[in-house]
């Protein structure tokens, strides 16, 4: 259990791409971020998990022209070594970013396999 | 449409994600906090949940002074409650003889893209169902065409059209079952789905007009399939409309650097839409059809409340409709519903020197709808 990825692609809407080993990632997603739906910018320590959030490092904009947000809840023992978004686009971002260079043009959203 | 001391109508925006709809809400709900609005209008627009309110006003003074875009809508779906507070104006016994005092619009948004796509997981599966329950509770819908899209588009418009109605038609499906208890079709539904144009800025040569013959040459068997997969839906399916009324929205001028939500189209149209169109509709379809009791009762409890008002006249509610209707005579719905032009502007006068002002904000309402149409912002059916 490391985290939980949340993201949307150019065309595919937000979606859970990793669920950190949880049966309803959903849950714990709601709880971290709650109160936090506008920020642009997260980063906030709640019962020993991260809430992050930051836009795509690359400036990658959903079909709207929106930049594309990544949302993680981060889990022990990572979650340690995360004090603030730079952090998390440090150490968490670079665990992602080839799967989402995969992803994020498909026409249809990935199966939690690909 | 529910009458409780308050008339309270429900809006359903349908679009795609990116489509606009978190944008619209912000823009409507922030415009009526400008304090020119506050100033000319008779009533006030209040978020029923402070929070709400706060976060919708963020998100416009967001787009009005730093040109940023409200956040996507993700995995959940909010409903906002509105109360049209009427300013001060009669009091007392006059009051208490309406049948109700007080407006109230509840706008649901939620992702766009739940129709466009399987969603993750069992509980964002669960609420998907719960919001599609509460959308189609509502008394209008709108379903979006995204201006953007048809620009991106142009010349080739039926390749986006047919595969947006497609989502549409193939959403409502896929629901079916999950919709309706023990596979009755729903007396309480969006009877009334108008096609709108978001972002119609971007399309500044396209009227209503061109609008609508745009969808119908371009896509009118989709919409005629689409039509017929909503009366699936719904009880006594001839009092439906799909497609034919039509409305152009923007709810700003979009720049590269600024965003200019004083240049809007057609969201001043929303709160008459909501409260006048279905009164419109539900009495024409009341005097043309035989309805089913509870249809009849569903879509004309608020009607002959309205009527009352606009007309002027006391009644007694609510009650069972054919009491209802006996009780206020055969034509008042008649009167009200015909009542336009100069009628419409009279009584409009007397009300607001009378400091009537929810007969006057209700004849404004059907004014701006004449409006909407004669400068080809909107198109009502005239079926």
């Amino acid at each position: 259990m490391t985290f939980i990825w949340a993201t949307r692609g150019l065309i595919w809407g937000f979606r859970f791409l990793r669920d950190g080993g949880c049966e309803e990632p959903l849950r714990a997603y709601d709880d971290s971020f709650s109160e936090l739906w506008d920020e642009s910018e997260v980063c906030r320590r709640l019962s020993g998990k991260v809430a992050l959030r930051f836009p795509d490092p690359l400036g990658r904009r959903d079909r709207a022209g929106r930049i594309i947000p990544h949302d993680f809840v981060v889990f022990e023992p990572l979650a340690h070594e995360v004090e603030s978004v730079e952090d998390g686009i440090r150490l968490v971002w670079p665990l992602v970013a080839d799967e989402f260079v995969r992803v994020w043009q498909l026409s249809m959203p990935p199966s939690p396999s690909e | 449409m529910q009458v409780n001391r308050a008339l309270e109508q429900h809006i359903a925006v349908f679009g795609e994600s990116g489509s606009g709809k978190t944008v619209m809400i912000s823009s409507f709900y922030g415009a009526t906090q400008e304090p020119q609005y506050l100033q000319k209008s008779l009533f006030h627009v209040v978020a029923d949940e402070i929070g709400q309110g706060n976060r919708l006003h963020r998100n416009y003074l967001g787009m009005r002074d730093s040109a940023r875009l409200p956040s996507p809508t993700r995995f959940s779906a909010t409903s906002y409650s509105f109360s049209v507070r009427l300013k001060d104006g009669v009091e007392g016994k006059a009051i208490k003889a309406r049948p109700f005092d007080a407006l109230r619009l509840v706008w649901h948004d939620y992702p766009g893209e739940w129709f466009e796509e399987d969603v993750s997981g069992l509980g964002e599966a669960t609420r998907k169902i719960d919001t599609f329950k509460s959308l189609l509770a509502s008394d209008v819908a709108l379903l979006l065409v995204d201006g953007q899209r048809l620009l991106d588009n142009a010349g080739k418009e039926e390749r986006y059209l047919k595969s947006l109605m497609a989502n549409f038609r193939n959403g409502f499906l896929s629901l079916k079952d999950e919709l309706l208890d023990d596979g009755k079709p729903l007396i309480e539904f969006p009877r009334i789905w108008i096609m709108a144009l978001s972002k119609s800025d971007l399309l500044p040569n396209l009227d209503v007009f061109n609008f609508r013959d745009l969808l119908i040459e371009k896509s009118g068997d989709d919409i005629n399939e689409l039509r017929e997969v909503l009366a699936g839906l719904v009880e006594a399916n001839d009092a439906l409309s799909v497609g034919e009324d039509f409305v152009l929205l923007s709810s700003a001028k979009f720049g590269t650097d600024k965003i200019e939500v004083a240049k809007r189209v057609g969201l001043e149209l929303i709160l008459p839409i909501t409260a006048m169109l279905p009164f419109e509709r539900h009495v024409r379809w009341a005097q043309a059809k035989q309805l089913p009791g509870k249809v009849a009762q569903n879509l004309l409890g608020g009607a002959v409340a309205l009527a009352a008002i606009l007309i002027g006249r006391k009644v007694k509610l609510p009650g069972p409709i054919a009491a209802i209707m006996a009780a206020v005579g055969p034509n008042l719905l008649d009167e009200a519903v015909k009542m336009a032009g100069d009628k419409l502007r009279e009584v409009n006068s007397a009300a607001i020197s009378k400091h009537d002002y929810m007969t006057a904000t209700l004849t404004r309402f059907r004014m701006d709808l004449d409006k909407g149409e004669e400068e080809h912002v909107l198109l009502r059916s005239r079926r």
